[in-house]
């Protein structure tokens, strides 16, 4: 079986299993996968017989899944962690999460200082179990892959508002325009609405469509589990619904910065060409100069990284501001969003001022 | 309406494009006159808030024109000497663009608009795409969205460039219809689009404005007089070396010289009445303007 059929029948599978995950679900996934793997199915030399087997167990792979990330350990993941524990060991998943953690942080593989290693366990405590189960493939899926596609839909949004100040200069069109009555006040602000409706409605309706097709394809159950069914190590105690709204809120701060940039260089160069090139610069040169130079805690706030939020979510990058820890998203998320606004009387100033010469 | 220039420069770097210009304007046609490059379309775009001066002022009506802002934009018309349009835009829909930008409710838009296509000779043409009219179409949709606003000070930086000797006619004709009781001020370097149209006519050269006045006084202005002779064919290359030549023509017996001249340059010169063109001719020189054609 394979497409949208399949994934209307492994969702139903995996829903069988629906409700809260307390200890003795877990005890019975572990059951469950042990009579599996005693089906003779399963032991036999047959490889078309072992996957029939494998396939049996798709509907407790979601739960699997979380048994497994407790019981391997931390930069690692065991397929068949599950196969190795009782049913009893089982119950400990939720509280093995936070040993897992506190070994990993005293282990000083990575350096914290003692307030993030705080921050950390705190927001590893802190979140509520035991979790709400049922299928969330389809919002895996859209997690997963909605950064490369708002990547592309800032790449074309910039694209199209890069002539917005510069086609009255490459028209010479520019003389009469800046001599009309409101061509430095009025019509300048038309132009930056313009600029901010084509982001704007753009972002949103694509965004729109293709949550709604993939989700229709592959189902939306699961928007309100945890998002550690699909990152287990998450310091971020949110729904797949409230992560995803974090990452379309970060994608359209940095949709809307490198569109904005793109305008006032369009503007100030009175060029459409060069301002095309400017959220590729933002967006697509960033990530490789983070990683040629080692300034780890710079790159973390480069604009590319609030289309890059899943990312954050699914890592541990913090800053501590004032003695105060916070994930990155949560800094530049607002940062960027404030930056925008002050990009705003700029992008007016250069262009309502123009000289034609 | 009065438009007031005080010591009003611009420079460039090192370069002086408009040098302390000094007058008064009021209703009326004012034809600037100057080779290429002589700071002419400089000079109108700051009078269009386009370009800030270096010093000096611009006052309308005893208001700094730069303060006024939108306001004073709202009594301006101005056709670029590059006339930049949208190329897929109709006429119709170009101007009501303009309009819009002149801040003109929609339905006056539409009115204006309706009034000024065939006024200026396009009712034909209002449908088509600006990038399909000819030269001459597109400097009347020119005059037209400088129009558009009834301006009370119209400004047209060199209207008949390119436009073939008919359409110049046509378009000397509808600036002069459209000059009754506003300032417009002209600028070319054509002497016979302002000769009869401009009430005062300014000389301009290097950034500076040399003379002013009527053509007659302009004309009488120049201290040498003007002589019409026949010579052999053979010896026109010595009197162009000589004298400033104005016109040749060549006919059965020689060639007919049109020569500025304090001295008759021959017994046989017969003196002449001194043209504009002459004037322009004796101030500017043959090959002035070769340099610095966009300033």
């Amino acid at each position: 079986m394979i497409g949208i059929a399949a994934a209307k029948k492994l969702r139903a599978e995996k829903n069988e299993w629906a409700g809260y995950l307390t200890e003795d679900v877990f005890a019975e996934v572990i059951r469950e996968n042990e009579r599996i793997n005693n089906l003779p199915e399963a032991l036999s030399e047959d490889i078309q017989e072992q996957n029939k087997a494998y396939a049996k167990k798709q509907g407790i792979s979601g739960i699997a899944t979380l048994i497994n990330h407790s019981y391997s350990a931390w930069r690692d993941y065991d397929y068949f962690a599950i196969d190795h524990i009782s049913a009893e060991e089982a119950k400990q998943v939720y509280t093995k999460r936070i040993s897992l953690l506190k070994g990993y942080l005293e282990s000083g593989e990575e350096r914290f200082t003692d307030a993030q290693k705080n921050f950390l366990i705190g927001r590893y405590e802190s979140l509520k179990t035991p979790f709400y189960y049922e299928y969330t493939d389809g919002w895996e899926a859209l997690l997963q892959n909605i950064s490369t596609f708002i990547l592309m839909l800032a790449l074309v949004i910039g694209f199209l508002v890069s002539g917005i100040f510069s086609d009255e200069f490459q028209t010479k069109a520019d003389s009469i325009f800046f001599s009309s009555k409101l061509g430095r006040n009025k019509a300048v602000v038309s132009k930056i609405s313009a600029g901010f409706l084509i982001t704007t409605v753009l972002y949103i309706v694509f965004i729109i469509l293709y949550t709604v097709i993939l989700l229709l394809t592959l189902g939306a159950d699961g928007a309100n589990c945890p998002i550690q069914f699909d990152l287990w190590r998450s310091a971020y105690n949110v729904t797949f619904f409230q992560a995803y709204l974090l990452i379309i809120v970060g994608g359209y701060v940095g949709t809307l910065f490198a569109a904005l940039l793109s305008m006032i260089v369009s503007a100030a160069s009175r060029s459409t060409a060069t301002a095309i090139i400017v959220p590729f610069v933002i967006l697509c040169a960033f990530p490789f100069l983070s990683r040629i130079i080692t300034l780890p805690g710079i790159c973390s706030f480069f604009p590319d990284q609030l289309l890059e939020i899943y990312l954050d979510i699914k890592e541990f990058d913090l800053v501590e501001l004032g003695g105060k820890v916070m994930s990155v998203a949560t800094v530049i998320i607002p940062s960027y969003m404030v930056v925008c606004i002050f990009l705003l009387p700029m992008l007016y100033h250069v262009y309502g001022r123009a000289e034609i010469k | 309406m009065k438009l007031e220039l005080h010591d009003l420069t611009k420079r460039f770097g090192e370069f002086t494009a408009v040098d302390h210009i000094h007058m008064t304007m009021h209703n009326g046609v004012y034809g600037l006159l100057g080779v290429n490059g002589a700071g002419k379309t400089t000079f109108m775009r700051m009078l269009c808030t386009l370009l800030k001066p270096t010093s000096g002022s611009i006052l309308c009506n005893g208001k700094d024109i730069f303060k006024m802002d939108g306001e004073y934009r709202k009594l301006l018309g101005y056709l670029p000497q590059e006339f930049g349009f949208y190329p897929e835009f109709t006429v119709q829909d170009y101007l009501l663009y303009i309009a819009a930008l002149k801040g003109l409710r929609p339905a006056v838009a539409k009115k204006r608009v309706k009034e000024l296509i065939p006024r200026v000779g396009l009712a034909k043409a209002a449908n088509k795409k600006m990038k399909k009219l000819s030269g001459g179409m597109k400097r009347r949709a020119g005059i037209a969205q400088a129009m558009l606003n009834n301006p009370r000070i119209l400004i047209l930086d060199e209207p008949t460039a390119g436009l073939d000797p008919n359409e110049r006619i046509r378009f000397r004709n509808l600036i002069s219809e459209l000059s009754e009781e506003r300032l417009v001020l002209l600028s070319t370097h054509i002497v016979s689009d302002i000769e009869y149209i401009a009430n005062e006519i300014w000389l301009m050269k290097d950034g500076k404005l040399m003379h002013k006045g009527t053509a007659d006084e302009i004309i009488n202005s120049m201290p040498e007089a003007v002589w019409e002779c026949m010579v052999e064919k053979g010896m026109v290359s010595d009197f162009i070396k000589k004298y400033q030549i104005s016109n040749m023509k060549s006919e059965p017996q020689g060639v007919l010289l049109r020569i500025i001249s304090q001295k008759r340059p021959l017994p046989n010169a017969k003196r002449t009445k001194a043209s504009l063109e002459d004037v322009f001719l004796y101030y500017f020189g043959e090959k002035a303007g070769d340099e610095n054609a966009e300033i």
